[in-house]
């Protein structure tokens, strides 16, 4: 009966609570989206980086990624690969030689990492064979064939079947050149990763290298993200005498900025929250001034000073809670409804290439924040309601009854 | 014994300007089912002494005991439980719930003393049929006219089964036909219910039903006519 008079007294100046739950409803909605937007970027930031190039987890030899010299192969590196594809939870593994060089054309010459990968396993792992713009990933037969970024092709201004020329240090220390031939022409979302990343055939850098089968990095695709971490375990434990490294190790902006999303999130909505706070205790002490009267014959009749103050509370809270459930259901139908669609953000597409992210943004809120959300707006009622509730248990029912 | 009791009654309001002493030295016995009206021109103190037996102000001399228990010694929260459980109230200007029903309202007391929903359904039906109210049980305040609020707060007042009602200008607000019609009520609750009642009143209309008036003057009894003694 008290959550009913709590209820039925804020419906009693319509005008007034509905602008209060308007306010709090399209605060929310508002910083729900935006969170979303944020969050859905950051998450894009991080898929981006996993599918291009990072996977889930890598594995080098010990101090290569200080030194990234051609010696500093993983010691017996394609058994581990063999070994790592039995360790429950892995989904795909794939080997890549990695040497340092340039890369030269007629007009221009660029340093670039040459990535020396078996496409089979490549494909399985990381989805630069689905980012060709042009050419095919090593489909055909021909010898010695690239697939280079687009913003190295039009920086050195060549095309696809155009012949580019590397030059790299072989492991006994001779400069080596080598002409290969433009299979393919990739882009993916980050234009300094298109630019300083060229794949060729394993098989053909370790003939143009004259070396035994080496390999310097494995990367690892787990069934899921929530795996990770056991997968890791295990390669850890198994293969401690090597440098075993989550993607967040690998790239910790990219897991900062992802992060920092989420924080940011919860700072603009405790920023939201805490204007609504000033806003929910004017209404409330509005509310508690117009009602001396009745509280003061309330509290005459015999209601207890607890009871007067949890009555103004769960008023407070119930106002609260309406503007805040409509503010999260027309918050979540937004963000189902970006998400599903997309934000296309190519206007902004030389900019978002810097980032590394997607430009069709899929807004993305965690189930954590839908959780924790209702519980701010219950804390931020409390903390709204106490001025107003401690002055209707401060109310003199003698002097109350008289107001008019 | 009396019900209630009023020794050397005092309350004085210390306002900036000067003191006022509102009730001064009231000595007054009042028995079990009496019809008391306390009568005096405005600012007599008659609403200020209906506070202090009421337990609404704390006064700055004297006791007053209900039963024998000295309600001036007792802390806030034991003085509104005591209120809860021992006074009715009817005022002026019937201050029921507006958001409530007539059935609400009456409800209301019981739901605060902590009776089960089966019998506060029960007797709120009992005692608006009481008062005449039988058919109005689901009508707010505002569908009301004065006369029926004011039954409604009579019915409020029972609900609680109170020791003694305090009503205060019951009558004021109300034409001649409406109040004499409330007082039939109450003179009928008196005999039926054994109910004590203690106006505060100017109205002629409830001194010549009331079986004994005390007249205050300048916050002093000036007359006390009729009573059980």
């Amino acid at each position: 009966m008290i959550t009913s008079l709590a209820w039925k007294n804020i419906w009693r100046n319509k005008k007034r609570s509905l602008i209060i739950i308007l306010a709090t409803a399209l605060g929310l909605w508002g910083c729900l989206l935006a969170g979303a937007i944020w969050m859905g970027w950051g998450e894009s930031m991080v898929d981006t980086a996993i599918d291009r190039d990072l996977s889930n987890i890598q594995i080098h030899k010990k101090g290569y990624t200080q030194n990234k010299e051609a010696t500093n192969f993983i010691p017996d590196g394609f058994r581990i690969i063999k070994e790592t594809q039995s360790i429950a939870g892995v989904k795909a593994v794939s080997g890549r030689t990695l040497i340092d060089g340039m890369a030269s054309s007629p007009i221009s010459t660029f340093g670039v990492k040459i990535v020396g990968i078996v496409p089979a396993q490549a494909k399985k792992v990381t989805d630069i064979y689905n980012r060709l713009v042009e050419g095919n990933y090593f489909a055909g037969n021909g010898r010695n064939p690239i697939v280079i970024g687009k913003k190295l092709a039009d920086r050195l201004g060549l095309k696809l079947h155009s012949k580019i020329v590397l030059s790299f240090q072989g492991l006994d220390g001779s400069l080596n050149y080598a002409a290969l031939r433009i299979v393919g022409i990739y882009k993916t979302e980050s234009s300094l990763f298109d630019q300083s990343n060229v794949f060729m055939q394993q098989a053909d850098l370790l003939r143009l290298l004259n070396s035994k089968p080496i390999i310097h990095e494995i990367a690892i695709r787990t069934e899921s993200a929530r795996i990770m971490p056991q997968v890791y375990d295990a390669l850890k434990t198994k293969y401690a005498h090597l440098a075993v490294q989550t993607w967040k190790e690998l790239a910790p902006e990219v897991a900062f900025t992802s992060a920092a999303m989420e924080s940011f999130t919860y700072i603009f909505l405790g920023i939201i929250l805490f204007a609504l706070l000033f806003g929910i205790t004017n209404t409330m002490l509005m509310a508690v001034m117009e009602r001396i009267r009745e509280l003061g014959v309330l509290i005459a009749l015999g209601m207890k000073k607890g009871k007067v103050f949890a009555m103004i509370l769960l008023e407070t809270i119930l106002l609260s809670i309406t503007g805040g459930v409509a503010g999260i259901v027309i918050g979540g139908l937004s963000i189902a409804y970006f998400s599903h669609t997309g934000i296309d953000l190519s206007a902004l597409a030389s900019s978002m290439e810097t980032f590394g992210t997607s430009t069709l943004l899929h807004p993305f809120l965690p189930l954590d924040m839908y959780i924790a959300l209702p519980v701010m707006i219950v804390i931020t009622a409390t903390i709204s309601a106490v001025l107003p509730a401690w002055k209707a248990v401060h109310i003199q029912p003698s002097a109350a009854i008289r107001t008019y | 014994m009396p019900l209630i009791e009023l020794k050397n009654l005092s309350k004085t309001y210390n306002t900036t300007a000067f003191p006022v002493q509102a009730v001064k030295n009231v000595n007054l016995q009042i028995k079990k089912q009496e019809f008391t009206a306390i009568v005096g021109p405005s600012g007599s103190g008659k609403t200020t002494l209906l506070n202090l037996i009421g337990g609404l102000d704390k006064p700055t001399g004297g006791s007053v005991f209900v039963e024998e228990r000295d309600i001036a010694t007792l802390k806030a929260n034991e003085l509104i439980d005591f209120r809860l459980h021992h006074i009715g109230f009817v005022f002026q200007a019937y201050n029921l719930i507006p958001v409530f029903t007539a059935k609400e309202n009456v409800e209301f007391i019981m739901l605060l003393q902590g009776i089960s929903k089966t019998i506060r359904d029960k007797k709120a039906v009992e005692l608006l049929n009481a008062v005449g109210l039988g058919e109005r049980i689901d009508s707010r305040p505002s569908q009301l006219s004065g006369g029926q609020q004011q039954r409604v707060a009579v019915a409020r007042a029972l609900a609680s089964r109170p020791n003694f009602v305090l009503a205060d200008e019951p009558t004021a607000n109300l034409d001649s036909h409406t109040a004499e019609s409330l007082l039939d009520l109450m003179e009928q609750l008196n005999k039926d219910y054994e109910m004590t009642f203690v106006f505060s009143t100017h109205d002629p209309r409830v001194i010549k039903r009331a079986h004994r008036v005390v007249t205050l003057e300048d916050g002093a009894i000036k007359f006390d006519v009729g009573g059980k003694n």
